[in-house]
C-alpha cells in the first residue's frame, strides 16, 4: 500500500482518537477479520491472532502469534515494534496492563477475544468499534482510487473467467485460471464463489469438482482486492446459446440491477436500494424469491472487508452518504433457470452514484461444444 | 477467504476415520465429566473442526457442539440454502443455520445439557466476543477451557492425515517446479504457483516470498509487485482437504556450492530435530521452527529456536522450517515431517528442491 495512504489513514485515526479521548487504541485481528488492523496499522494477518497498540503519536506496537508473521510485519514496516508469542492474548493482556493510567480502548467487537473482552477495557469496545466504523465507511479520494482499480481488475478477471469456462472443465480449474491472472497483476486476495448447472442450483459456493456441461448457467461473484480494497462483480454466463427461459430471466435481473443502482444516492437508505430491486421481482410475479429462503442480501458495503456495512436489505435504515461504496446485486433463485447473479460495484456520489463496474451487463455465453 | 477446491472424498477421508476422532474426544469428555464441547471455526482457525468433521468454512463462522454421544451438531452462520453444500463436504449430524452463533449455542445447551454439567470450550480465551458473550450470559459458571484436553488427543497423526499431507506436499513441490526459470518479477512466480496449486486441487495456497536474498531473509506477503533479486526464496503453505504443510525453496540461476551443502545437511531434517546427528550445520542456523496443528490454527509453533523446546509427541505431523546464514548469504527451507517414535523421524517429502 502506498505510504501516503497509510499516513493519511493514520492522521484520521489519531484525530478521531484524540476527539474520543483515547490515548492508546488496541486493535485485534486475524485473517478472517483483518479490516480494522489494515485500516489502523496497515497490517494484514495471514495467520494467527495479531494485536496492534496505536498511540496518539502514531507509534505502533504489534504482538503476533507466529514468528514468521512477526518477521514479515517488521520487514514491511521498519518503524513497528513487533514481537511474537505462543500466547498472544495473554501477552496483549499484559501489555494493556503496562500502560498504567493511559486512557485505552479496545476494538473491534467482531474480533476481540473473550479474555480481553472480559478484561480492563471491556467498557470501551462498543464506542471504539463505532469510531472505527465511522472512519471506514466513507472513503477518501485515494481509497476510492483503489476501489476503482479493484473494479477494473474485477472486470478483467471476469473476462478471464469467461475464457476459462469451457465444457468438461471442473469448477476449481476456472478459479485456478482467475487466481493466476490476479496474481500476475499483483492482486494478493480475492473472494470468489461460483456455481454451475440448472434449476437444481440454489446458491453459490467454493469451487467443486463438477465439470461444466452444455446448457449450464455458470454464476460467479469475483471480488479482487487492490491496496486492501475489495470491489465485486457478479455475472452469469450460459454454456452454449442461452435458452429463451434464461434470456427472460436475465431481463428481470438486469431490470432489478438498474432499479437498485438508480436508487443509490445520498440520503437514500440501504433499505430503499433493496426495495427498488425487490419490487422488480414482485412485478414479475417472483416476489417469493426475494425472501431469505432463496437469497441473502441485495448487495452490501465494500471496503477493506469483503462483505461490509450496510447489508442491502429492506429493513436496513442506514442512510447512504457520499463516498460510501457498495455492490448492488439482485442475486437470487429463479424457478425456471436456477440461481442467477448480476451485480455491479458503485460509489455514492454527491448527487447519485458512480458505477465502478464497466463490464457489459449481459447474459454472456461461451461455446457449448 | 478460501477459494480453492473444498470437497470431501470418502475414499481419502473415510467417515469411519472422522467418527473415530469424534469418539476419541467423546471418550475424553466422559472421563472428565464434560456435558458438551464447543469448538469454533472460521477460515482463519479451521483446524479442529475440520479434523473432526471435514468442514472448512470458506468464509463466515461456525460452532461445533460435541455431545457425549452421537454425531456432532454444527451451528453455522450460513444461510439455509448452504446446508446442502455443508452436508456435501462434511460429516456432521444436525446442521442449523443461525444468525448468532452464541445465542444458538446457549439455547442448544439449555435444551440438551441441562443442569450444572461443565461445558468445555476449545481455546476459550480466543473465542470471538460476539460468540462468547451470549454463552457467558447464560452459562458463565459452566464454561471451562479444554484446550489441553484437545491437544492431548489431536496428535499423533493417523495414516489418513499423513496421506493428505503427502498430497499437499506434492502439490506444493509441483507448484515450485512451475516457477519460470528466468522469472524477474514476484508476480510471475506467484501467478505460476497459484495456478499450479489450484489446478492440482489445493484447498488453499498461501505464498510468501523473500524477493532478494541479498537484501534480507524475511518472507513477505506480496501485494502489488516487486523485482526479484538474482537469488530469492518462495515458501508455500498449502492445504489439501484441510491438511496443511509448508514447503520452501531457494531459487538462483547459478546455485551456489554452499546451497548444495545446506540441502544435503537438511535432507535429514528429522534426524536434526531428534538431535541424533553430530554433523555441524554448513552455516549459522539463524532460525528454525517446528509447527503442527494441535488446536484450531492450521499451524502452531510446538518447538523453535526462540520459543518452546518441549517434547513433541511421537507421530506428530509437523512442518519444519529453517534458515541458515551461509557463506553465500541467507538460505531457507521448509517441509513436512512426521516425528519419529523410537528413532529418527520419517521424512514425508525430500527437501532437495533446488
Amino acid at each position: 500500500m502506498p505510504a501516503s495512504l497509510r499516513a493519511e489513514r493514520r492522521a484520521r485515526l489519531v484525530a478521531a482518537m484524540a476527539a474520543d479521548g483515547i490515548d492508546v487504541l488496541v486493535v485485534a485481528g486475524n485473517p478472517w477479520r483483518s479490516d480494522y488492523l489494515r485500516y489502523t496499522a496497515d497490517l494484514i494477518p495471514a495467520e494467527g491472532h495479531v494485536f496492534a497498540f496505536i498511540d496518539l503519536r502514531g507509534k505502533v506496537r504489534v504482538i503476533a502469534e507466529l514468528p514468521t508473521e512477526a518477521a514479515r510485519f517488521h520487514a514491511e514496516q521498519r518503524d513497528l515494534e513487533v514481537s511474537w508469542s505462543l500466547s498472544p492474548i495473554e501477552e496483549a493482556e499484559a501489555a494493556i496492563g503496562s500502560y498504567g493510567s493511559k486512557r485505552m480502548a479496545l476494538a473491534p467487537l467482531a474480533a476481540v477475544p473473550y479474555r480481553l473482552a472480559t478484561g480492563a477495557l471491556a467498557s470501551s469496545m462498543a464506542s471504539a468499534t463505532a469510531m472505527l466504523d465511522r472512519l471506514m465507511l466513507r472513503k477518501s479520494p485515494s481509497e476510492i482510487a483503489a476501489l476503482r482499480r479493484a473494479a477494473a481488475l474485477a472486470d478483467e478477471g471476469h473476462a478471464v473467467f469467461r475464457e476459462a469456462a469451457r465444457v468438461g472443465r471442473p469448477e476449481y480449474a476456472l478459479v485456478a485460471d482467475v487466481e493466476a491472472f490476479f496474481r500476475s497483476r499483483g492482486c494478493p486476495e480475492n473472494f470468489q464463489i461460483l456455481a454451475s448447472g440448472g434449476r437444481e442450483v440454489r446458491g453459490m459456493h467454493p469451487p467443486t469438482e463438477r465439470c461444466l456441461a452444455p446448457g449450464d448457467l455458470v454464476t460467479t461473484e469475483l471480488t479482487p482486492c487492490v491496496d486492501g480494497y475489495y470491489a465485486q462483480i457478479c455475472r452469469t454466463l450460459a454454456i452454449g446459446s442461452p435458452s429463451e427461459a434464461q434470456l427472460r430471466a436475465f431481463d428481470v435481473y438486469d431490470e432489478a440491477l438498474a432499479a437498485g443502482i438508480a436508487a443509490v444516492r445520498p440520503g437514500a437508505t440501504a433499505g430503499e436500494v433493496a426495495h427498488a430491486q425487490n419490487e422488480v421481482f414482485r412485478r414479475h410475479g417472483l416476489g417469493e424469491y426475494v425472501s431469505s429462503e432463496y437469497t441473502r442480501v441485495r448487495g452490501h458495503g465494500l471496503g477493506l472487508y469483503v462483505d461490509g456495512r450496510p447489508a442491502v436489505l429492506e429493513d436496513v435504515d442506514l442512510v447512504l452518504e457520499p463516498e460510501m461504496a457498495l455492490v448492488v446485486h439482485p442475486n437470487t433463485y429463479h424457478p425456471e433457470v436456477g440461481y442467477f447473479v448480476h451485480g455491479d460495484s458503485v460509489r455514492v456520489s454527491a448527487d447519485g452514484c458512480e458505477v465502478l463496474t464497466r463490464a457489459p451487463r449481459r447474459l454472456f455465453s461461451v461455446p457449448g461444444d | 477467504m478460501r477459494r480453492g477446491l473444498i470437497s470431501w472424498s470418502r475414499d481419502e477421508v473415510p467417515a469411519s476415520v472422522l467418527e473415530g476422532r469424534v469418539a476419541r474426544l467423546q471418550d475424553t469428555m466422559s472421563a472428565t465429566g464434560l456435558g458438551a464441547a464447543l469448538i469454533y471455526t472460521s477460515f482463519a482457525r479451521p483446524g479442529a473442526v475440520a479434523w473432526l468433521t471435514h468442514f472448512v468454512p470458506y468464509w463466515n463462522e461456525a460452532l461445533l457442539v460435541v455431545l457425549p454421544a452421537g454425531a456432532p451438531v454444527l451451528l453455522a452462520a450460513f444461510s439455509k440454502r448452504m446446508q446442502g453444500w455443508i452436508r456435501s463436504v462434511s460429516h456432521v449430524g444436525e446442521v442449523h443455520s443461525v444468525s448468532n452463533l452464541g445465542h444458538a449455542a446457549a439455547r442448544l445447551l439449555e435444551e440438551r445439557v441441562p443442569g450444572s454439567t461443565k461445558i468445555g470450550v476449545l481455546e476459550l480465551d480466543a473465542l470471538p466476543w460476539p460468540v462468547a458473550e451470549p454463552l457467558l450470559n447464560s452459562h458463565a459458571k459452566r464454561l471451562t477451557d479444554v484446550t489441553a484436553l484437545f491437544v492431548s488427543i489431536r496428535q499423533p497423526a493417523d495414516q489418513t492425515e499423513i496421506k493428505l499431507a503427502r498430497r499437499a506436499a506434492d502439490i506444493a513441490v509441483k507448484a515450485l517446479d512451475s516457477v519460470p526459470p528466468r522469472a524477474t518479477r514476484a508476480s510471475q512466480v506467484l501467478a505460476a504457483v497459484e495456478g499450479s496449486a489450484r489446478l492440482d486441487g489445493a484447498e488453499e495456497v498461501l505464498p510468501r516470498l523473500v524477493p532478494d536474498l541479498a537484501v534480507g531473509s524475511a518472507l513477505r506477503r506480496i501485494e502489488g509487485d516487486l523485482p526479484l533479486g538474482e537469488r530469492y526464496a518462495v515458501e508455500l503453505s498449502v492445504a489439501y482437504k484441510a491438511t496443511w504443510v509448508r514447503v520452501a525453496r531457494c531459487f538462483s540461476l547459478n546455485t551456489p556450492q554452499s546451497w548444495l551443502r545446506a540441502q544435503r545437511w537438511t535432507s535429514d531434517w528429522a534426524t536434526r530435530i531428534a538431535g541424533a546427528s553430530a554433523e555441524p550445520p554448513p552455516g549459522d542456523v539463524t532460525f528454525w521452527s517446528l509447527e503442527a496443528c494441535v488446536g484450531s490454527p492450521p499451524f502452531s509453533v510446538v518447538a523453535s529456536a526462540t520459543g518452546p523446546r518441549g517434547t513433541v509427541s511421537a507421530g506428530t505431523l509437523a512442518s519444519f522450517s529453517i534458515k541458515l546464514h551461509l557463506p553465500d548469504g541467507p538460505w531457507l527451507d521448509a517441509g513436512p515431517v512426521v516425528i519419529g517414535g523410537g528413532g529418527p523421524g520419517r521424512l514425508l517429502v525430500s527437501p532437495l528442491h533446488a
